[in-house]
């Protein structure tokens, strides 16, 4: 896996599909930081245009063009850094993450849920980010959104963003599953709690950066022990970005050599890692 | 969570149901039902004879697949060693091999899980890897597949619109190979529940959320309906009972279930489960004519007798109250 195998799946049109067929979003944001941290200026220029061609009108971007609504991969690009996006459409794209709430925070749906007199839980109590408008929040999304924003706040200190960020980080801390990490975002059904995924757990991680918690703490536990046992390419990617977000990868850390890369993203981010102060840059400033 | 109220569509389904009855106790006015055939095929393990099986399965339904594109899509998860939670890899290779040796043009396997983005890694530990040298050539990770907008044709739910996978759009026919599951959510999980998993994540997330605020009952019945050539074969060789679909217990029932009409194979399943299939909401939406190919007395049953094989499943936690009446069985009321 390398930066020409990755040029090689480049299409036509300058973005990247996921593994093959037409250009979407997620892959060809996670391509061009990938491109943009190894010097790849002209590649990476053709999968930004190809991002500014497609960003849709109300600041966000779809999974796919032809996908008539925006989704959480706006947070994703919005981790490009403005000055190669461009700036009007990357404040589109904060603007867009600060409109967006999980479908459970909204007032209608808690209306409703007053008005029906269930229980309150404690779960749902802090907003989040949807995969899509009008679903509930998750934790993939919204640890994107957290990066993203984190991000924005360091270059432009805003009330209501440190406001949403520190929101969604408690939004993070509440769905953190009974034995620590995380999984989609389910703490438990019906009584029974539910196991954590190495990839969200590491998500979350990434996003809870300079968090202090026990949830945090039982988290980075968790994700020691899913390092040394999973070989998913794309869970020892957020696995070890989670832990060198709290200086917890262990020093010299060698990712297991038969993993396999399957998609762009997890290719992307295999190589962004790879060299690790180009891939804070992206991530965290 | 369930909600133990029913919503207003599926009051009016209810409605027109039993305004149904009525007109048929008093005069009938519909066209004689056509019975659907459905096999209950005893299979006692995960071994060779399942390819032997699963090919006289396909061939007692006199499927014509040849020069037919034809996609397999299995229940697959989450993984964990102990668990039944996913399709066994082997069935769905006994099913690749029928399909294939019946003069299929292409057989793909294709599934979208609902809750884990790496589909392959989950393909991989589950064993599917292992069932052939090519897993990866015939495989299609429908949650990252091209997609198409279309429009459910039935609208039961509140989704105007769906984006759906090429890949099954473009299927002639549609294999459900679901796991025969109880559900907390929707009570029993068969091959229509399984529908969900042609539904991306790579535009609607993990989970597909955006289906269980437009309900549940309601997107599966519009799913079913989005596909006009389907066929299931549930792996009930060794199930899963309690609070399915994942935290549940294996349950072995030794046996498969298929046929073309997903309907009344879920509802056989329920029969087999000594679940009732009129306490099954997506069934009941799904049934078409009032609870047509949910009757017992509408199905033709090929195989064992749902008496020989009958296993009652633990019932999910919030469903106490799945089982069928004491009659059911008896006078054919179910």
């Amino acid at each position: 896996m390398s930066i020409d195998a990755l040029i090689g799946k480049q299409n036509p049109d300058g973005g990247w599909p996921h593994s093959r067929g037409r250009s979407w979003t997620e892959p060809t944001a996670y391509a061009v930081m990938a491109l943009l941290a190894a010097g790849e200026r002209d590649r990476a220029g053709r999968g930004l245009a190809w991002l500014r061609a497609t960003q849709r009108g109300d600041g966000g971007w779809g999974p796919q063009p032809g996908i008539d609504e925006s989704n959480w991969t706006t947070g994703l690009v919005a981790l490009l850094p403005p000055d190669t996006l461009g700036a009007r459409l990357h404040r589109a794209a904060i603007e867009w993450l600060m409109g967006t709430t999980g479908h459970e925070s909204s007032f209608e749906y808690r209306l409703r849920e007053w008005l029906l007199g269930g229980p309150k839980r404690p779960e749902l109590e802090f907003a989040g980010w949807p995969w899509i408008p009008g679903a509930a929040a998750w934790v993939g999304p919204t640890a994107i959104a957290i990066l993203a924003l984190e991000k924005e706040n360091t270059r432009r200190p805003m009330h209501v963003i440190r406001d949403r960020i520190e929101t969604g980080r408690k939004f993070l801390v509440a769905r953190s599953c009974e034995e620590g990490g995380w999984n989609h975002g389910s703490v438990g059904a019906l009584g029974y709690a539910s196991k954590p995924y190495p990839e969200t757990t590491g998500m979350a991680l990434a996003a809870l950066r300079g968090v202090h918690a026990p949830q945090v703490a039982r988290g980075l536990a968790v994700a020691h022990r899913l390092l040394s046992e999973c070989r998913s390419a794309d869970a020892q990617n957020w696995l070890r970005l989670g832990l060198a977000a709290h200086g917890e990868l262990p020093h010299g850390y060698c990712v297991p050599q038969n993993l396999a890369y399957r998609t762009i993203p997890e290719t992307s981010l295999s190589l962004l890692l790879s060299d690790a102060s180009r891939a804070r840059e992206f991530f965290w400033c | 969570m369930m909600n133990p109220t029913l919503t207003r569509r599926e009051w009016l389904a209810a409605a027109t149901a039993a305004s149904g009855t009525v007109a048929l106790t008093g005069c009938t006015t519909h066209a004689p039902i056509t019975p659907s055939q459905v096999s209950i095929v005893r299979a006692p393990l995960y071994d060779q004879t399942l390819y032997a099986t699963v090919r006289e399965i396909v061939e007692a339904h006199r499927l014509d697949v040849r020069g037919k594109r034809v996609v397999l899509k299995p229940n697959l998860v989450e993984f964990e060693p102990e668990s039944s939670i996913n399709t066994h890899p082997m069935l769905v290779h006994a099913a690749y091999q029928a399909f294939q040796s019946l003069g299929a043009a292409s057989v793909h396997i294709a599934e979208g899980p609902g809750h884990r983005r790496n589909t392959l890694d989950m393909a991989d530990a589950a064993g599917y890897f292992q069932t052939g040298a090519r897993f990866e050539d015939v495989f299609t990770d429908l949650n990252l597949d091209d997609v198409t907008r279309v429009h459910p044709k039935r609208q039961f739910s509140r989704l105007g619109k769906l984006y759906l996978p090429d890949t099954v759009l473009g299927a002639d026919l549609l294999v459900s190979m679901p796991k025969m599951k109880t559900h907390h959510w929707t009570g029993a999980t068969l091959s229509m529940k399984n529908l969900f998993g042609v539904v991306p994540g790579g535009v609607y997330g993990w989970p597909k959320n955006v289906l269980h605020w437009a309900g549940i009952h309601e997107c599966i019945a519009d799913l079913h309906a989005l596909f006009p050539r389907q066929f299931a074969i549930v792996d009930g060789i060794v199930g899963m009972e309690g609070n399915g679909p994942i935290q549940g217990t294996p349950k072995r029932a030794g046996l498969l279930v298929a046929g073309a009409d997903l309907v009344a194979v879920d509802a056989t399943c329920c029969r087999v489960m000594q679940i009732d299939p009129l306490q099954i909401g997506y069934l009941r939406l799904a049934s078409g004519r009032p609870d047509a190919h949910l009757m017992e007395r509408n199905v033709r049953q090929i195989g064992e007798s749902i008496a020989a094989v009958k296993t009652p499943f633990e019932l999910p936690p919030d469903f106490p109250n799945l089982r069928p009446p004491a009659s059911a069985g008896k006078g054919g009321v179910i």
